[in-house]
């Protein structure tokens, strides 16, 4: 799994304005090919056609949400290596269980700051390549 | 940067207005159906949207607000709080505020809003210490209390997960792969038992999304074979998550925000168009006309007409993309009118209908305060108080509804109740007492032109004036308001029955169908949609009734009014005693318009005149013809909205 600035990250949310938060976020720390979706469904199909190294998602969504997107993902046998980072509210907190058990590699609190994403990206990483 | 930080505003404000929008409409429908879970989950997730997004961007009375109200939506999604009117208007309020302090984002003026009122009785409805919240008592306690301690740091922990999988094994209504198997009789116990322990071992060693299923460790342990596991695993199908349920062709909407500007400059552009194409049309049928014989004409025509085509076409397209539904209009209406109906104390439905018929934009724009003026007048007015819907044998409930359509070339809209009417006879009374007319006068009209004069200036039929409306300003305005988007507004009305307010709308503003007329040696444009009909005219047919031209046309009375006074133009002497009468209905009264000559239809683009347009001289702005002419475009409704009836 590539660990750089180069990777592709796919940034899941319903609301537009939070993607375009979380997208300038990951500018912020340098990351270039981000790509969008609105919710689940969008998601996995654009995770199913194109070669995404990293997925960050918000739980609460429409239709098919973060948590079934997660599980969608592990199921499936190409994309089930993927990192995926939750998006949450802290009022979601019994949720990121659920989350973790469907196979999540960590989650963040909304809002948060560029520092603390880093942090969770390093990580995640860190965790990997053990 | 900060440019990029101001689109993200920007884009916050606009999404966050369609989302307090739907969660007005939405909360009104939830009053009604308590129990749809679907709905109490959406507005959940809205609030809770706002809250996220609000928290990012530093907005922290809007997070204040949104976080205390999640908290309530919280307890009535998990059925922990019933929501009752009292409750309802609560958070009904914290919604109202959102909208206050959206505001001041998009103002940029950094208000504060005093919020601790709001948020303390919200608080007191979360606590359950409010007045009239009644918690179900077995709810008493706080049920996720103690999952809120666990500390989250520990919950990546394989320990844990492995924890929380047996949990889930034993609680959750999905039977696991291991459970069909042993019910199926292909494996024993035992064997699950195996598999899941082998589970334990791999999940300890490996990371996270790379440890195998059981039934995965049961085929290749060789308990299984690969297809008792599939069949297992369909038979675990159904319980399971509705997203696999919705897997059906993947549709995925491709919608990109355009700003307004951009599409009206494109609008502009089509119209530019429109203009030269018809010019177009007309130098080709001159040259058809000139070089009939020349076969090297061909060409050209064909071209011409393609063009024609093309242009149309485009033309059409470029005006949909401006289409909205009219549900972004309506969605307000039914929170308004339960408020209103709380308010009065009557008891009233809205029904709507019809929410996805398009407008221009600019037009949805418009149509938002006379809707809201003649919703306001059905409940206030139209609507009886219960007991006394009661006793006339109606039910207590009164209903308004609204709808939308399309008619052609128009867009119809209807606010009709099943209130008291209006009573003929009162209304004659009041418009004497107004002195608007005389009985004798009215004695002439039919009914329909009585009923109009509830749209002039300074009427109000209501006795007692209350604060919701009929403060004798509003019918003239909605009326005004609906001239200036070249519409129509027709009453119809029953004692007792009811009233219906039938509103008649263009599809666009920009490019209108419009009769283009010649007075001496002048043109203008009249909009076809107020022209009625046109009759050729000679001298004697006009009488002078009262100082007033008039003309007999099918037994009714036309008032004639000539073109060249109303621009001071001096009057063709040269026109051999034959005239044109161009007949325009404005509501339900008939003028005439005397002119010179017809050129016939043309598609023209209103321009706008800077600082003239609109104004009290009848002028709706100007068009370029089809032979290069600067022509005006009439505006009949303004022309003739000081002339008096009779």
């Amino acid at each position: 799994m590539p660990y750089d600035k180069h990777m592709k990250i796919l940034v899941v949310d319903d609301f537009s304005t939070m993607r375009r938060i979380i997208k300038n976020i990951l500018k912020q720390l340098g990351y270039e090919k981000i790509e969008e979706a609105e919710d689940g469904e969008q998601a996995f199909t654009k995770l199913k056609n194109g070669d995404f190294d990293f997925l960050i998602t918000d739980w609460n969504m429409p239709n098919v949400t973060g948590l079934e997107l997660l599980k969608r993902v592990r199921a499936d046998a190409k994309l089930k290596a993927i990192p995926v980072l939750l998006v949450t509210a802290e009022a979601e907190k019994e949720q990121v269980i659920e989350a973790v058990k469907a196979g999540v590699n960590n989650y963040v609190i909304k809002p948060f700051t560029a520092d603390v994403l880093k942090d969770k990206l390093d990580k995640i990483f860190e965790r990997l390549k053990k | 940067m900060s440019d990029e930080m101001d689109e993200i505003i920007n884009d916050f404000l606009i999404e966050t207005t369609e989302l307090v929008d739907d969660l007005n409409q939405k909360f009104v429908e939830l009053e009604s159906d308590r129990d749809n879970q679907d709905l109490v989950n959406s507005i959940f997730r809205s609030v809770h949207t706002i809250k996220g997004a609000s928290g990012f961007l530093g907005f922290n009375q809007m997070v204040d607000v949104t976080h205390i109200t999640e908290s309530v939506l919280k307890k009535i999604k998990d059925g922990d709080l019933i929501l009752e009117p009292g409750i309802m208007d609560v958070i009904l309020e914290s919604i109202d505020m959102v909208k206050v302090l959206l505001d001041h984002i998009k103002q940029k003026d950094g208000a504060e809003e005093d919020i601790t009122g709001l948020v303390g009785r919200l608080k007191a409805i979360n606590d359950g210490t409010a007045a009239g919240s009644h918690e179900p008592p077995q709810m008493m306690a706080q049920p996720a209390s103690n999952e809120q301690d666990i500390d989250m740091t520990a919950v990546l922990d394989t320990d844990l997960l492995a924890e929380l999988e047996a949990e889930q094994a034993a609680s959750s209504g999905v039977k696991q792969v291991g459970e069909i198997l042993i019910e199926s009789g292909l494996i024993s116990e035992d064997d699950v038992d195996e598999a899941l322990k082998i589970q334990e071992l791999i999940k300890e060693s490996v990371d996270v999304g790379e440890i195998p299923r059981v039934g995965e460790i049961l085929t290749v342990t060789e308990k299984a074979s690969k297809d008792d596991v599939k069949k297992a695993l369909n038979k675990q199908a159904p319980p399971s998550t509705p997203a696999e349920k919705s897997d059906k062709p993947q549709q995925v909407e491709q919608t990109i925000r355009v700003d307004v500007e951009r599409l009206d400059n494109v609008l502009n552009l089509v119209g530019e168009l429109v203009l030269a194409r018809n010019r177009l049309v007309k130098i080709a049928t001159t040259l058809e006309i000139k070089y009939q014989d020349s076969e090297d004409l061909a060409p050209l025509t064909e071209l011409t007409s393609f063009i024609n085509l093309i242009t149309t076409d485009l033309q059409i397209a470029v005006m949909k993309t401006r289409m909205q539904p009219i549900k972004k209009v309506f969605n307000r209406f039914p929170r308004m009118v339960r408020d209103l109906a709380r308010q009065l104390n009557k008891e009233v439905e809205l029904r709507l209908f019809g929410e996805d018929t398009e407008l221009d934009k600019s037009i949805i724009e418009e149509i938002g305060d006379p809707l809201v003026h003649l919703i306001r007048n059905s409940v206030d007015h139209g609507i009886e108080m219960p007991q006394e819907r009661q006793s006339i044998g109606k039910p207590t409930l009164g209903t308004v509804t609204l709808s939308a359509y399309q008619e052609g070339n128009n867009i119809v809209l209807a606010i009709e109740d099943d209130g008291k009417g209006i009573d003929h006879e009162m209304l004659r009374e009041k418009i004497v007492e107004k002195g608007l007319s005389t009985f004798d006068e009215l004695d002439k009209l039919s009914i329909k032109e009585i009923l109009d004069f509830i749209l002039l200036p300074g009427f109000s039929t209501a006795k007692v004036v209350s604060d919701v409306s009929g403060r004798g300003v509003g019918m003239d305005v909605v009326k005004t308001n609906i001239d200036k988007l070249n519409g129509v507004i027709t009453i119809d009305t029953e004692k007792g029955k009811g009233s219906k307010f039938i509103i008649r709308l263009p599809l666009t503003l920009a490019i209108i169908q419009a009769l283009m007329v010649g007075v001496n040696k002048e043109v203008f444009a009249i909009p076809l949609a107020s022209v009625v009909e046109t009759v050729r005219l000679v001298d004697k047919d006009i009488k002078t009734i009262r100082g007033q031209e008039t003309v007999i046309l099918r037994n009714e009375v036309v008032p004639v009014h000539r073109l060249a006074d109303k621009f001071f133009i001096e009057r063709s002497s040269d026109i051999n005693g034959k005239m044109y009468l161009v007949v325009i209905l404005i509501g339900e009264k008939k003028y005439g318009l005397m002119v010179d000559k017809l050129f016939g239809q043309e598609e023209v683009v209103i321009k706008s005149i800077e600082g003239f347009s609109g104004s009290a001289d009848g002028v709706a702005g100007a068009t370029i013809t089809g032979d290069g002419k600067v022509v005006l475009i009439l505006d009949p409704s303004v022309m003739f909205s000081g002339v008096k009836h009779g």
